[in-house]
């Protein structure tokens, strides 16, 4: 439990970009080193934390479950948000003296650039099984990326694709 | 006497706050750009207990921050409506609903059977989950990487993160931000 709150708070500080650009961590700590969840698991979590309200990092309560139950979900979540918000808070209450700190500016650009491109490794490691099972899958993903990229809603996306397998399968 | 007046609405009461945000939680679906039109739509137009300017801002002052914008974007605005009581009863408030979906989900996915047809559901949901992180990508690079050095920096750690820590990449790229700040600042 301490392991699960300590690495989800070090998710949260180093989540630049905002929260999608941190799955890349997400997946590195949940999946390949302490394999709490296998990759289709960890799927599933960021296709439910993208059709849920809220942000996509909620996918921490997901992995808390996976850990420890009910509890596990509810440290995990308030580890991986307890120090964004703190820092947002005093934000709000240091409007003004943040902007000046170019340095720091400097340290956000390249740490989200830097984590929109490990992105690509991320999506390289849900991609390899799918791939496995079938090449012509492939061709699904490009499909949804065509559509997610002219605004089709990821609901409508994730629910189409899943009711599409299900029924596959059934063939 | 008219003072207070426009205190007491630029003030709301702590359960209010918490009512409000819950219910912008609850269906805060699509996004941060999704999220910000709630926001300002509920807090500023309708409810009056923000100006339009305030949304920018705490999106202007969060982004470069590491975390979840959308939670800080709230924390921001909390706090704007109440100091920190405020921004801790509304990021509780806002998340309630997502966390609440989502430990039922999780418990959901842990008692599905091992059919196929449950398999074939599961494949389908990550080839749409793939999709969507290609799109993610995709947009985001745009949007926060578009000069040519921070596309090398994004080429750069996609290279490092098939070898290296992820974690490890994001804290090296930043220090290197600051270097390559201080140099251009020198010149």
């Amino acid at each position: 439990m301490l392991e699960l709150i300590g690495r989800f708070m070090i998710i949260g500080a180093l989540a630049f970009g905002g929260g999608q650009a941190a799955l890349p961590l997400v997946e590195r700590l949940a999946v390949a080193d302490t394999g709490w969840l296998t990759p289709t698991q960890f799927a599933t979590g960021v296709g439910l934390s993208y059709a849920t309200p809220g942000p996509v990092l909620i996918l921490a309560a997901f992995i808390g479950y996976h850990v420890a139950a009910a509890p596990g979900a509810m440290a995990a979540t308030a580890a991986v948000f307890a120090i964004p918000v703190v820092l947002a808070g005093f934000a709000a209450q240091l409007v003004g003296k943040l902007k000046n700190a170019g340095w720091f500016q400097a340290f956000g650009r390249f740490a989200a650039a830097a984590a929109i491109g490990l992105l690509g490794v991320t999506m390289a490691a849900l991609a390899r099984p799918l791939a496995d099972i079938h090449p012509g899958l492939l061709v699904g993903v490009a499909i949804i990326f065509g559509a997610a990229l002219r605004g089709v809603h990821p609901i409508v996306l994730i629910g189409g694709a899943t009711l599409l397998g299900a029924c596959s399968s059934l063939l | 006497m008219a003072h207070q007046q426009i205190h007491l609405t630029k003030r709301p009461a702590l359960l209010a706050v918490g009512w409000a945000l819950l219910r912008i939680g609850a269906v805060a679906f699509g996004g941060l750009g999704a999220t910000l039109a709630l926001i300002e739509r509920d807090l500023v137009e309708r409810r009056g207990w923000l100006e339009a300017s305030e949304v920018a801002a705490a999106l202007a002052y969060t982004k470069p921050l590491p975390g979840s914008t959308v939670v800080q974007v709230v924390t921001f605005l909390g706090w704007r409506l109440g100091g920190w009581p405020g921004a801790i009863v509304s990021t509780i408030a806002f998340l309630l609903p997502a966390f609440a979906i989502m430990t039922l989900a999780a418990a959901a996915a842990r008692a599905l059977p091992d059919a196929p047809w449950v398999r074939g559901a599961l494949t389908g949901l990550q080839v749409a989950v793939v999709g969507l992180l290609a799109a993610a990508m995709w947009r985001l690079a745009r949007s926060e990487a578009a000069s040519v050095q921070l596309t090398v920096v994004l080429l750069a750690a996609f290279a490092a993160g098939l070898f290296v820590n992820a974690a490890f990449v994001v804290a090296a790229a930043g220090t290197i931000g600051i270097g390559i700040d201080r140099i251009e600042r020198d010149a």
